[in-house]
């Protein structure tokens, strides 16, 4: 695999996890504008534990994203009793609260006479645990997949679970849900926590894969792109936000007949989905019919197969 | 059971609920009417904690509910339906009904859930339909789709919201067929309807409200009968002209 391909996968593969961040919320019926401030918040947590504290890299991803998760459990008590587009302007908010206050943020040590840690505006250089360590970029494109992986695998056992379906109940009718006894405010901030927790895994291997970070990568636009990653794949599986992140990196950022049109053909493609796909192309419909009409034609086969059995066997006897 | 005194709510101005005294005591059906905008609904809304009451109480089997949220006194055995059906569109009947079963205690949940989700979809005739999406239901099936989504909960207490609303009179009969036959034994209904034929079918008690005050409670035959609530419902000068 050459170094281009590694470099578009690994894209791909991180921002990923900011795209299913957003979907997490998406799922119990929220839309944040906001995530992106948890990738953030994770690169740099990260970033300090292992370049300033000399804490080892899985330490530095686990710190990364926890802080990321309390950041958002911050988030989630003043903005629970915000709803809809009022909850989407909050979110928005806080996201451009820590990139401002990450502008300002100024912590640094000498290392080897060196200064390291964040300064500013100037961003968060000499993350270089990957580079000292000696980590090839294909074995570090293997661990975003794999921490992928396990992240999905994490989506499909909710799906299948009550949690999942308590998540899907708040999305469809909030009221309704409520009336089945559930807690809202429970469930609302532990999607929250969840989703800030994954966008800081994001964000603590993006820092350590690009050694540096700076403040204004976290703007509105990477919030935007997370959002519509999802309504663009689609809602119906939690594999429709990695389609979008694979059709936006993948194909609009990497392709260079796409070159300067990239925000153009995105931006396009998100419009036109809206009107005909307002919830993505893996939408709940597509998922019902692969999950139903695919499987009676084999319900059908079988019962055919056990309709006929008794008789061969009949037949056998005689 | 439900025990409610001195209910009143305003929204601003607006007095939705005056005054209000109702109790349901036992399993049975009660009917609950009254013109547009009477207050039944709201009623129903403050009982499952959706709006707090301006002021009075709301106690449910001995216990003051009046400022609990929706979760909690949903889970005391309280279900309810809605005027206009809500549903879960994107999910099929049966995962409607799971869905109802989520918040259920685990004893509950694991004991024989879904065979009685199995017994209600057969009961309420949606047996064929329990893997279609629940939005592609016509309305009087999404009605029952809310009626057995309830019942799949084991309500002690269940509130139907016009549960043959828009419905046509053979849809309707089925349903009062339901309430009497799936919904009624073992627990008590609150029903709100217009179609008195349904109500006085099914209920032993009917209470009467108007602006907001109950103005008659009793059998069907005597309230049905009253001169007030005829005034009511059709206006002062009806009976004369």
């Amino acid at each position: 695999m050459d170094e281009y391909t590694i470099q578009v996968l690994s894209n791909i593969g991180m921002f990923s996890f900011l795209a299913l961040s957003a979907y997490l919320l998406l799922m119990t019926g929220e839309i944040s504008f906001g995530q992106q401030a948890f990738f953030a918040i994770g690169a740099y947590a990260s970033g300090i534990v292992t370049a300033m504290w000399g804490w080892g890299l899985g330490l530095g991803i686990l710190c990364g994203a926890l802080v990321a998760a309390a950041a958002a459990f911050l988030l989630a008590w003043p903005t629970l009793r915000l709803r809809g587009l009022y909850f989407a302007i909050g979110t928005l908010a806080f996201a451009e609260m820590v990139r401002l206050l990450f502008e300002i943020f100024s912590y640094q040590i000498e290392i080897d006479g060196e200064l390291v840690g964040p300064n500013g505006s100037d961003g968060f250089r000499g993350v270089r645990y990957v580079f000292e360590n000696d980590i090839s970029n294909f074995q570090y494109m293997l661990l975003i997949y794999g921490l992928l992986a396990a992240v999905l695998a994490g989506f499909f056992l909710i799906g299948r679970s009550r949690l999942g379906a308590i998540f899907r109940m708040l999305g469809e009718d909030e009221l309704l849900a409520e009336m089945q006894g559930v807690n809202r405010t429970f469930y609302k901030v532990l999607a929250t926590v969840l989703a800030g927790f994954i966008a800081g895994i994001g964000g603590a291997l993006y820092i350590h894969l690009n050694t540096y970070v700076e403040p204004k990568i976290f703007n509105v636009m990477l919030g935007v792109h997370s959002l519509a990653y999802g309504l663009i794949g689609g809602l119906g599986t939690s594999l429709g936000p990695l389609l979008g992140v694979a059709i936006d990196i993948g194909l609009l950022e990497s392709i260079r007949i796409f070159t300067g049109y990239r925000m153009i053909v995105f931006g396009g493609l998100v419009a036109v989905l809206l009107i005909v796909r307002p919830r993505g192309l893996l939408d709940e419909e597509v998922i019902y019919w692969l999950k139903y009409r695919m499987r009676r034609p084999l319900a059908r086969t079988a019962r055919r197969q056990a309709d006929a059995a008794p008789s061969e066997a009949g037949d056998a006897q005689d | 059971m439900l025990r409610i005194e001195g209910l009143s709510r305003y929204f601003g101005g607006l007095q939705a609920l005056a005054d209000v005294d109702y109790s349901v005591e036992g399993e049975g059906v009660y009917g609950l009417i009254g013109p547009n905008g009477s207050g039944k609904t709201t009623l129903f809304n403050i009982v499952t904690g959706l709006y707090r009451p301006s002021a009075g109480r709301v106690t449910f089997e001995g216990e003051d509910i009046s400022r609990r949220g929706p979760h909690r006194i949903v889970a005391m055995g309280i279900a309810r339906t809605f005027q206009t059906p809500r549903i879960y569109a994107r999910m099929t009947v049966r995962e409607n009904l799971r869905a109802a079963q989520h918040t259920l205690a685990r004893d509950v949940r694991l004991a024989g859930a879904g065979e009685r989700i199995d017994a209600l979809l057969e009961a309420t005739g949606l047996a064929d339909r329990r893997d279609e999406l629940a939005k592609n239901l016509p309305l009087p099936e999404q009605r029952r789709l809310e009626l057995a989504r309830a019942l799949a909960r084991e309500p002690k207490l269940l509130l139907l919201d016009e549960p043959a609303g828009g419905m046509t009179p053979t849809e309707t009969h089925e349903m009062a067929r339901l309430i009497e036959e799936v919904a009624a034994p073992g627990r008590a209904c609150i029903v709100i309807e217009h179609k008195m034929d349904m109500i006085a079918q099914l209920c032993a008690d009917v209470c009467v409200l108007n602006f907001g005050a109950k103005i008659a409670e009793g059998a069907p035959d005597d309230v049905l009968n009253d001169p007030v609530v005829l005034e009511a419902y059709i206006g002062r000068n009806a009976g004369a002209a």
